[in-house]
């Protein structure tokens, strides 16, 4: 088992002390010590994104966490070049936000727009990881409400763990605020700058 | 521990609010309030608007109109250079100009610690003083700026913050909450604090607290910096947050659907946060509506209920 003695550090230094040793050396099996119950918790909680099962322990005055690499764990934190972002369990390997900012698909026949535009959302998925956010302005928000027929499928995406931003003015102007039932109320400057974030903006 | 007082004392240190407030006349009442802290940001300039943003955001909170201001600075001028303090101090003045404030004087003293912030007066009129004390059953509360500045900002500590995202906290840090405070005036607010470092539900505590009703949070209507849940799901969660929960948990019940992260978030020591609002459920679109006109943040994210055991249920 790996000791990592992290007492006499401040947050967030225990944390990131064993994050660079588990990047240095991919142990199965850690024992953490810390000085006071707050870093514990950290430390805990870090352990556990990684995939490690933990167990919190008292040793005299100390706090202790013991991890072990669970069976469906993901690798213990490959080494990569620091800093990184966290990384959530599929990295995406490049950021794409699709702005929605109608309820339909293409111009011509509305009818033939709207079930264009349903299984336009349908079929996202096949983007995979790289569908970072999916955001909705002006008519595109009514694909959020209680009344929208891919409602369940954009509460699929979102329980999946992708971000949904629905613009709040647009809501506000049709006076559907009650009744958005999907994702995140957002205003431009968090669609804006998840547009400069982004590695590709798909606009529909 | 005995405060003096006198009968024109409208807020005072028993009340623990935002600020003090000091009735002049049957008009005008003086609201007065003093915050520093410790640089929260690498960039001097930046922690200057930030320091500036946050101590007149008590004002605001207050119901008031910020109108005068002095510095305080701690500044180690042996070992760090003038150039940090004259950011610092440009940061404060540029914010004071943007809320239409005047620095009329300061004090500086010689620390080890750098740190900065300011002594703020407002006006008020003295039956329009809003505080934290007046949480009616069939309110709705909204919140006027995103959490998980604390988060964040462990994370950037930690270096592990794009910079785009320290750009982002930043600007929402510096922001004033002059545009959802200006908008107070027009609606029946009942009650009102500033978000900072008991976090959301450490301040919604304390309007709970002595309110004889309780509190449902609609956590997924809370607006938050996405990336603060994914570092306080690896654990860059500040002793502050975990303090604060500490402190409060025994008021919070939280619902089986609410991720451990998001707690955390709620929890999460907020540096120059939003305001939080109590009025009639009646008045929150138009209220709502009007921030965002001005390009604000606002959002609906509970409502106070009858329950007269000074719960806070989140679901």
């Amino acid at each position: 088992m790996k000791e990592i003695d992290a007492r006499g550090l401040a947050c967030p230094a225990p944390v990131l002390h064993t994050r660079a040793t588990l990047q240095q050396e991919r142990a199965e099996a850690v024992r953490v010590l810390v000085d006071n119950a707050a870093s514990q918790e950290n430390v805990r909680r870090y352990l556990e994104s990684e995939g490690f099962e933990t167990r919190l322990e008292r040793a005299g005055e100390d706090y202790v966490v013991v991890g072990r690499c669970g069976k469906a764990a993901p690798p213990a934190a490959q080494p990569e070049p620091a800093p990184a972002k966290p990384a959530p369990a599929a990295e995406p390997s490049r950021k794409i936000l699709v702005l929605c900012g109608a309820d339909r698909l293409g111009r011509g026949d509305d009818e033939l727009g709207r079930r264009l535009m349903a299984n336009f959302v349908k079929t996202l998925k096949e983007m995979g990881p790289d569908l970072w956010r999916l955001v909705f302005v002006n008519n595109g928000v009514k694909l959020t409400i209680d009344a929208s027929e891919v409602l369940e499928d954009l509460k699929g995406y979102e329980a999946a763990g992708l971000k949904i931003l629905v613009c709040g003015t647009c809501l506000n102007h049709f006076g559907l605020l009650e009744r958005k039932r999907v994702g995140e109320t957002t205003n431009m400057l968090d669609i804006v700058t998840a547009m400069q974030l982004a590695d590709k903006v798909i606009s529909v | 521990m005995r405060f003096p007082t006198d009968e024109n004392v409208i807020v005072g240190l028993e009340r623990a609010d935002d600020a003090g407030v000091y009735r002049v006349s049957e008009e005008l009442a003086l609201i007065q309030t003093v915050d520093f802290f410790t640089p929260v940001v690498d960039d001097p300039y930046a922690f200057g608007q930030i320091a500036a943003a946050n101590a007149l955001s008590d004002v605001y909170a207050m119901g008031g109109v910020p109108k005068t201001a002095m510095n305080l600075v701690a500044f180690p001028v042996r070992e760090m250079d003038l150039a940090v303090l004259r950011a610092i101090l440009q940061g404060g003045i540029d914010k004071l100009r943007e809320a239409e404030v005047v620095l009329i004087g300061g004090h500086s003293v010689e620390d080890k610690e750098l740190k900065y912030g300011l002594s703020v007066t407002g006006f008020v009129h003295p039956r329009r003083v809003l505080t934290k004390k007046n949480l009616r059953p069939g309110d709705r509360l909204v919140l006027t700026k995103p959490l998980g500045t604390g988060i964040v900002n462990t994370a950037i500590k930690a270096g592990l913050a794009a910079p785009g995202l320290v750009e982002r906290v930043t600007r929402t840090m510096a922001e004033l909450n002059r545009r959802a405070a200006e908008q107070l005036g027009r609606f029946r607010v009942h009650a009102c604090t500033d978000v900072t470092g008991f976090g959301l539900l450490g301040h919604l505590a304390e309007m709970v607290a002595g309110s004889g009703a309780s509190v449902r949070l609609a956590a997924r209507a809370v607006p938050v910096f996405p990336e603060a849940l994914d570092f306080a799901r690896m654990g860059l969660i500040p002793a502050g947050a975990h303090r604060n929960r500490e402190f409060r948990e025994a008021m919070v019940e939280f619902g089986e659907g609410v991720p451990r992260d998001m707690q955390d978030v709620l929890f999460d020591p907020q540096t120059s946060g939003g305001l939080l609002i109590s009025l009639p459920a009646e008045e929150v679109e138009p209220l709502c509506g009007r921030i965002r006109d001005q390009g604000g943040t606002a959002q609906e994210i509970g409502e106070v209920t009858a329950d007269p055991g000074e719960r806070i249920r989140v679901a």
